[in-house]
């Protein structure tokens, strides 16, 4: 079907590709940005959100194993648990802070020390 | 039928030494580890044909040493690379373990804790034993961050070491705990869908309910078991930042 295409028809051929053009600016437009950002945002969310949860339960548990382990070394019976559990939840949530900033921080596009940038378009 | 919990269990099925007391037997996991082994090797085999206008099959391999290198180079930096065959190594091998364990009938040996503990305690010794012998005794900086006052400094370093030792023990259990939980819930959810069929009557209609679920969870599993093999691999190139940042 070379009449379709708009080859055979030098005349109508510029009008022809200009209206592909378009079309085809409109189609990129609707299809690239949106697909880009939600396949990977999908994907590094749950990620982010398995790594922050698992590190702050695992910290919680590791001090208070390692409270428990000086306990039944030292024979210090309740204290080590305790003082394990108190450091494990702090490291817990020092290392939650740690990653969440550095998750800011790879996101944002932000300049860090520049002046106040403008709200992003698609702010949720 | 079934319980969910069974697609887990090790059967050994030869018995072949004892190391100190320890029975060691060839057991269902270690048979899917080995298909795993093979199946990356056969994968590269098919990958590595080296021809100047790669195949769909070549750009597969490239692509994927590409993803690596990159992600190894972009997170601690082209000193690192000669830890890239490790991380790929790992990558792939917890990738093809979850993505063969999504098939009927496999094992998914990345579902027990004794295999992801060893590969996370594997990681993090390898991090120890790389810092100490590439900074000597000042690896141990890393423990106590710069600029603080004395008097919290025995406070903080008693968090940091913490928050170290937690490391390997939260990617042995994310690893884990995301294998189990997703085949746990596939599993309940094709139960519920045959126990339903087996009522008959206007139950056996509901069944179409949890397929559709099944379906769902499918697609998620394999989400996830792409996922967990990144950020496994991810999280230890993070980690291989203290090998050569000790200074933070």
């Amino acid at each position: 079907m070379p009449e379709q295409n708009g080859q055979s028809d030098p005349s109508t051929s510029s009008t022809d590709l200009e209206k592909l053009e378009a079309k085809l600016a409109a189609a990129r437009a609707r299809h690239a940005p949106e697909d880009d950002t939600k396949g990977k945002s999908d994907g590094t969310l749950l990620g982010m959100a398995w790594r922050l949860s698992t590190e702050l339960l695992a910290s919680v548990l590791v001090g208070f194993m390692l409270g428990y382990g000086a306990d039944v070394l030292f024979g210090s019976e309740p204290w080590g648990m305790l003082v394990g559990l108190g450091l494990g939840i702090a490291a817990g949530f020092m290392s939650v802070f740690r990653t969440a900033s550095a998750m800011d921080a790879e996101n944002a596009d932000v300049p860090l020390g520049d002046a106040m940038p403008l709200a992003p378009d698609e702010d949720e | 039928m079934a319980g969910p919990m069974e697609q887990f269990e090790i059967d050994s099925k030869v018995d072949l030494f004892e190391i100190a007391g320890q029975q060691i037997s060839w057991t269902n996991s270690a048979f899917w580890m080995v298909v795993t082994v093979a199946a990356i090797i056969g994968f590269f085999l098919l990958t590595m044909r080296g021809k100047l206008i790669p195949g769909r099959m070549q750009s597969m391999g490239e692509l994927s040493y590409q993803f690596i290198a990159d992600m190894v180079r972009d997170t601690v930096g082209p000193e690192a690379m000669r830890f890239l065959p490790f991380v790929f190594a790992l990558f792939f091998f917890i990738l093809f373990a979850n993505l063969i364990g999504m098939n009927p009938y496999a094992f998914t040996t990345t579902s027990h804790l004794a295999v992801t503990a060893a590969l996370s305690f594997f990681t993090i010794f390898i991090v120890i034993i790389a810092g100490i012998w590439k900074n000597g005794f000042k690896w141990f900086g890393i423990f106590a961050p710069s600029g603080l006052p004395i008097a919290i400094m025995p406070l903080i370093i008693l968090i940091e070491i913490v928050s170290f030792v937690a490391r390997p023990v939260t990617l042995a259990v994310r690893l884990f705990a995301n294998m189990v939980a997703g085949h746990v819930m596939l599993k309940l959810f094709a139960i519920f869908a045959a126990y339903l069929v087996t009522k008959g009557g206007v139950t056996a209609l509901g069944a179409v309910l949890p397929v559709v679920g099944t379906i769902g969870i499918i697609a998620l599993e394999f989400l996830v078991a792409a996922l967990q093999a990144f950020v496994f691999a991810i999280l230890t190139c993070i980690y291989l930042n203290d090998v050569y940042h000790v200074d933070h």
